[in-house]
């Protein structure tokens, strides 16, 4: 189908007629700003198909505020070879009309024929609404509404699926889709959308697990009644073996009689207790009499230890006075001894002193001869030095001017030798026997002469030879020579000497007597330090004390006998001394310990008389020989109790008294514990039966039987449906699985379409569409992992998109079922980046080799590389008017 | 000449889970009615005595209720009635038969042996040897003492017991509560009433198992009964004659359908079976739809005629013909749908039973369908 022109008057900016024609395959575009009318064109169009022309509700169209107006369109396209031109006028003198070729049919027999061609209903009543616009609904998309698919694909739905050849509807063989409404709705009673159970599944399925539960509970009471019906028994059991023969009864007869054996025995203990108080005053007693007999022989053993006392005392006076005499003659003999050792000792240091005087006197004696003799030489000495005195000023020497003249000298022996080397040499070898004279001199044979002044040689039988020395210095050398012995002999003069070596054998002299004097000096120093007057003056007082020595010693008396050391005397002296005292210390101890002898004599004489009388009483006899008796007959008591007592008790070890009391208290204890079962027994037996009699008429079992016929009916009920609703999932889900391949099957056309158009715009990706042919998920494939997703929930722009590209495969679809196919776009893909417009251009290109399309846009700069030109409203309406 | 009534296994206030509510209480009614029919049998025969060999009640602690009607279905004879506990109701410290005592249920000429012991009933002409089970199980055979028991001369040595003769029973597996097969010669019975066992069946000569006279198992060994024993004197041997007191046979069938006259086997036998019946059916094998139609239709009448008819056909596989498949227009993906539950009913387990359902609801429902286009 080709539109080919299309023209509109008294349509709302459009008073004048807007006609658009030159209309060609493919796209036509049309651009303009809002308000410049394309919405205008794009209602007019639709109005002219879907609004039946007698129609009110199109005032819309109108001039803005002339009512009276008809706003008229005329609609020319080809088809099948065919031209067909609608016209139609609404509002104001309705009409329509519809040329086909030749044929002319008008009013609703027009519009109906329009309807079936391009597959769209006209509203009963009012204003054409989406449900009824089919497929131009579908294509013609209204500004912004691009992305809404599902909606206008399910008005178009029956002639879409007309368009696939067959209609699901018998797809879903005679019955289909019909049954399996049916058993959903079957389903439904039983299980909710998801697959639980819900209504009456439910309820019985509660049932049965309240049922259970109920169940268990009456088995836990059913087993507890059991379990006390079974204690019953055992009880009642042992109350008929244990209790009834009263087994305590036993028990306490044998405490009774324990008890009747223990007193006895507790008699017995009790006499024991009694003899054992007895025992003890016994003991008592004898211990008492013990002590008696016991201080009686202290007094006989303290009597004679006196008796010894006594005896030891005279032996010690005794003895003291036994050693006296002995002792006095060690007295006298020490006494004379000291005296003659006193005598000794005195002799000895008049000794000694005379020969300490004598002694000294020849000392110094002695020392007076050394002196005088010490005193003479110092005499010679200064003699000889006075003389030596004199011989060295004799020989004293100016040292100074001695050495000027020594130095005079050498200069002369330096001026000789110049004046030898400047002088004329003259050699001479004569022949032997022969001579000359040289000067006043005679040679002969070989020698040499020094010319310092012209010389006559006289050569006998030859003649004289004259020599002249040459040179110029010979002179002034011999001048200065001159001047220098001046000089030396001057010196020599001052020094009174002949020549040098006189001056030097002077000093010479003069140097050693200055040695000798001091030499000299030296000794006279050693001999006199103090000077030889005060040599002689101690000489002098020497002589007088050898003077007074001499008197002294004669005064000193003279010592007959021996001589005596005098240290040896005084040693002597000291040990006699020694021997006196100790003779004397001894002589007072004997006479200290004959006193102490004597009084101890006394005092032990003393208490051994006064103890013997004691003992000697007759009362002290008497005394004695009665507690010797009380003894005898308190130790036959102790032993007659003793006896006793070990005889009863070995009568109590016997029959073990503990052990006859626990015997007491084991029968005492259980017959009590016996008794207290017994009780107990009976109690438990009492309560027991109440409990059973009122659960035994609770009709348990029954009632357990009952319920269980319930929750086995319950079950029964509950598994049917499980098994009923296996079978309806079973079957539905075969039913929809078997349907929806099929559907699949009769799709492919329209999938095949989508996939051309999918391809373009995401490679690799996938849109599937539902049984109602809208597109459903899509599924992209990434680099990284699939993408799907509903439709609903892309974004707007790709939903955008995705509405683009299912009408197209619609067209396509419509087209092959050769169904009229033109697409009109009001401002599409407004929402696409320019990556993805770009695509969808490429898109809408391929569409475009197929299907006319009109676009209408109100950016232009979108659409300028669409390889159409666009066509400016304004300048079409400018045209116009 | 002696003549008495033996019975036993009442299990009075047994309940049935296993059927609906209404088939379980007419089966709980039906034990009550059982127990009226012997009293009117006992009259009917003029019998010296009736004696119950234990199991009396199904259960120790049944509803008061159910203890008085047990006692006042027994109106119908008022002879003495001779019963004595067995492993259900057993003469325990506190059992059924205390409580029934407690609430005075129990008529004067009801004689409840909770003891062993010889009971005299010389009225009657013989003694009773009781071996009541005072305890629910026991290893000891408690009819023992009956050998050395001294009874009056001239009176029938009737023994009563509850328990599995030794070396008799088919699945004696469960050997508690023995009881000698000799007992008669060894104990110079002239007869021992039997209970435990809930067929009929003899022993020998004296010694018999009443079985229950309401049938309450699907096990066919003769329940259902009653013994009406005559003895001439003692040492003489008894004469015994079954009477059926039972109301409802106790039926299992079972059928495989492979070939069409199985059906009509299973059909043919369906209608033979005798009415008031608790029926178990099983039918597995595979049929077409107008064979699963037929046996739908005849166990739906079957089930009118019968107390109760459980029919279990999980196992039973549905085979749609071309033409059950043409009838019912299952063409597009539902016949698809169709071919696949037929394969799957033949997998292992549970999975075929639902597939057969999922196929029979499929079946139904275009069924319906074809029924409602065609009105």
């Amino acid at each position: 189908m080709k539109l080919v022109y299309l023209q509109l008057a008294d349509v709302r900016q459009f008073r004048r007629p807007l006609r658009l024609d030159g209309l060609t395959d493919g796209i036509n575009l049309f651009v303009g700003p809002n308000e410049s009318g394309k919405s205008t064109v794009a209602d007019a169009i639709r109005a002219a198909f879907f609004e039946r022309y007698k129609s009110r509700s199109v005032d819309y169209l109108q001039p803005w505020g002339d009512s009276s107006a008809g706003p008229e369109m005329e609609i020319a396209f080809d088809w099948k070879g065919e031209r067909w031109v609608l016209n139609k006028r609404f509002l104001n003198k309705p009409r329509c009309d519809l040329v086909i070729g030749h044929e002319h049919l008008s009013e609703t027999d027009a519009e109906d024929k329009l309807a079936e061609l391009f597959g769209y209903q006209f509203a009963l009543k009012g204003a054409s609404r989406p449900e009824h616009q089919g497929i131009p609904g579908l294509l013609w998309v209204r500004q912004g509404s691009i992305q809404d698919i599902s909606d206008p694909v399910s008005h178009a739905a029956e002639q879409l699926q007309s368009a696939l050849g067959t209609s699901l509807g018998e797809v879903a063989a005679s019955a289909g889709d019909e049954l399996t409404n049916a058993l959903e709705k079957e389903r439904g009673q039983w299980l909710t959308r998801v697959g639980r159970p819900t209504g009456e599944y439910k309820i019985a399925i509660e049932a049965c697990e309240a049922g259970h539960a109920k169940l268990g509970e009456l088995d836990k009471k059913i087993a507890e009644y059991r379990g006390q019906v079974d204690e019953l028994g055992r009880l009642r059991e042992q109350r008929q073996s244990i209790d009834q023969p009263e087994p305590w009864r036993v028990e306490r007869a044998l405490a009774s009689e324990a008890e009747n054996r223990l007193r006895e025995v507790r008699g017995w203990q009790s006499q024991q207790q009694q003899d054992q108080a007895r025992l003890q005053g016994a003991e008592r007693g004898r211990e008492l009499c013990r002590q008696q007999a016991r201080s009686f022989e202290d007094d006989t053993r303290q009597l004679a230890k006196r008796a010894n006392a006594q005896a030891e005392a005279q032996t010690q006076v005794e003895g003291c006075q036994s050693r006296g005499p002995q002792l006095d003659a060690k007295l006298t003999q020490a006494k004379t001894a000291y005296e003659a050792a006193q005598t000794a000792a005195s002799q000895a240091h008049q000794w000694a002193e005379r020969a300490r005087v004598q002694k000294e006197h020849q000392e110094l004696a002695a020392t007076l001869t050394r002196s005088r003799e010490t005193l003479q030489h110092v005499r010679d000495l200064q003699n000889a030095l006075a003389g030596l005195y004199g011989q060295h000023q004799a020989n004293v020497i100016d040292e100074k001017v001695l050495a000027k003249l020594r130095r005079c000298r050498n200069k002369l022996d330096e001026l000789a030798i110049r004046r030898e080397s400047v002088a004329t040499r003259l050699q001479f070898d004569l022949q032997p026997g022969k001579s000359v004279s040289i000067g006043a001199d005679r040679v002969t044979g070989n020698g040499e002469r020094l010319l310092l002044e012209a010389t006559e040689v006289a050569i006998p039988k030859i003649g004289t030879l004259r020599l002249q020395p040459g040179g110029t210095d010979v002179a002034a050398l011999v001048r200065d020579e001159r001047r220098v012995q001046d000089q030396h002999d001057a010196l020599l003069a001052e020094l009174g000497v002949e020549t040098l070596a006189d001056g030097e054998q002077r000093l010479a002299v003069g140097k050693d007597l200055a040695n000798q004097i001091g030499r000299e000096e030296a000794r006279l120093q050693g001999l006199a330090p103090a000077g030889a007057d005060a040599l002689a003056a101690q000489c002098k007082s020497d002589q007088e004390r050898v003077a007074a020595l001499a008197a002294k010693l004669d005064a000193l008396p003279v010592v007959k006998g021996e001589p005596l050391d005098d240290a040896t005397a005084q040693t002597a002296l000291e040990a006699a001394q020694r021997k006196l005292k100790s003779v004397e210390q001894s002589d007072a101890d004997l006479k200290r310990d004959l006193a102490i002898a004597n009084q101890l004599l006394v005092t032990s004489t003393q208490e051994w008389r006064q103890l013997n009388s004691q003992l000697e009483s007759p009362e002290y006899r008497a005394r004695v020989t009665a507690v010797s008796n009380q003894l005898v007959t308190l130790n036959a008591e102790v032993e007659s109790i003793s006896n006793e007592m070990d005889a009863r008790q070995q009568k109590i070890d016997a029959v073990q008294p503990e052990i006859m009391q626990q015997d007491v208290d084991r029968h005492t204890r259980s017959a009590e514990a016996m008794q207290r079962a017994a009780t107990e027994r009976k109690q438990a037996i009492d309560r027991l039966e109440v409990t059973l009699e009122t659960l035994g008429a609770q009709g348990l079992e029954e009632a357990r039987a009952t319920l269980s016929q319930q929750v086995e009916a319950d079950d029964h009920r509950c598994s049917e449906l499980a098994r009923r609703t296996a079978a309806l999932d079973l079957l539905l889900g075969l039913l929809k699985g078997k349907r929806q391949a099929l559907t699949r099957q009769l799709q492919a056309p329209l999938q095949k379409h989508l996939d051309h158009y999918l391809k373009l715009l995401f490679p690799h990706a996938s849109l599937t569409v539902d049984e109602n042919l809208t597109p459903e998920i899509l599924t992209r494939q990434p680099a990284t992992e699939p993408q799907s997703g509903g439709v609903q929930s892309l974004s707007y722009g790709t939903r955008e998109q995705m509405g683009l590209i299912s009408r197209f495969a619609y067209a396509d679809l419509l087209r092959e079922a050769g169904k009229p196919t033109l697409i009109i776009l009001d401002d599409a893909l407004v929402h696409s980046d320019p990556a993805r417009l770009g695509q969808m251009k490429r898109i809408l290109f391929d569409a475009a080799t197929r299907h006319q399309v009109l676009l209408f846009s109100c950016h232009p700069d979108n659409w300028r590389d669409l390889g159409v030109p666009a066509r400016e409203l304004q300048t079409l309406k400018a045209a116009v008017a | 000449m002696t003549r008495f009534l033996h019975t036993a296994d009442w299990q009075m206030g047994r309940r049935y889970g296993r059927f609906n509510e209404e088939d379980a209480a007419a089966l709980f009614e039906a034990r009550f009615e059982a127990v009226e029919r012997l009293a009117r049998l006992a009259h009917d025969k003029n019998v010296d005595a009736v004696i119950v060999a234990g199991d009396v009640f199904d259960s120790q602690t049944p509803a008061d209720r159910t203890l008085h009607r047990t006692f006042q279905a027994m109106g119908g004879f008022d002879g003495p009635w001779i019963l004595i506990p067995g492993n259900h109701d057993a003469a325990l410290p506190e059992s059924v038969w205390t409580q029934a005592a407690r609430i005075r249920a129990v008529p004067d000429n009801v004689h409840v042996l909770l003891e062993p012991g010889v009971s005299e009933f010389r009225e009657q002409g013989f003694v009773v040897l009781a071996a009541p089970l005072t305890q629910r199980q026991t290893y000891d055979d408690l009819t023992a003492w009956f050998d050395t028991a001294a009874t009056p001369e001239g009176l029938l040595r009737i023994g009563l017991a509850h328990g599995s003769v030794e070396g008799q029973l088919p699945d004696a597996a469960d050997s508690s509560n023995p009881i000698s097969a000799n007992r008669c010669e060894t104990a110079r019975l002239d007869y021992l009433a039997l209970g435990d066992w809930h067929g009929t069946k003899s022993i020998n000569p004296r010694m018999w198992y009443s079985g229950t006279p309401e049938q309450e198992r699907f096990k066919d060994n003769g329940a259902g009964q009653a013994l009406i024993v005559e003895v001439d004197h003692p040492g003489a041997e008894p004469s015994v004659a079954q009477h059926p007191v039972g109301k409802h046979h106790w039926i299992k069938v079972h059928q495989h359908l492979s070939v069409a006259t199985d059906l009509d086997v299973l059909v043919q036998e369906i209608g033979m079976l005798p009415p008031q019946s608790v029926v178990d059916l099983t039918v597995d094998g595979e049929t077409d739809l107008a064979g699963f139609e037929r046996l739908q239709q005849v166990l739906g009448a079957a089930s009118g005629r019968q107390r109760s008819l459980a029919s279990h056909l999980d196992a039973l596989s549905l085979a749609p013909t071309e033409a059950d498949l043409a009838s019912l227009h299952a063409d597009g993906y539902v016949g698809d749908v169709i071919a696949d539950l037929r394969e799957r009913q033949q997998a292992a387990g549970d999975e075929a039973g639902v597939a057969r359902d999922a196929l029979a609801i499929l079946v139904n429902a275009l069924r319906e369908r074809r029924a409602g286009a065609a009105t």
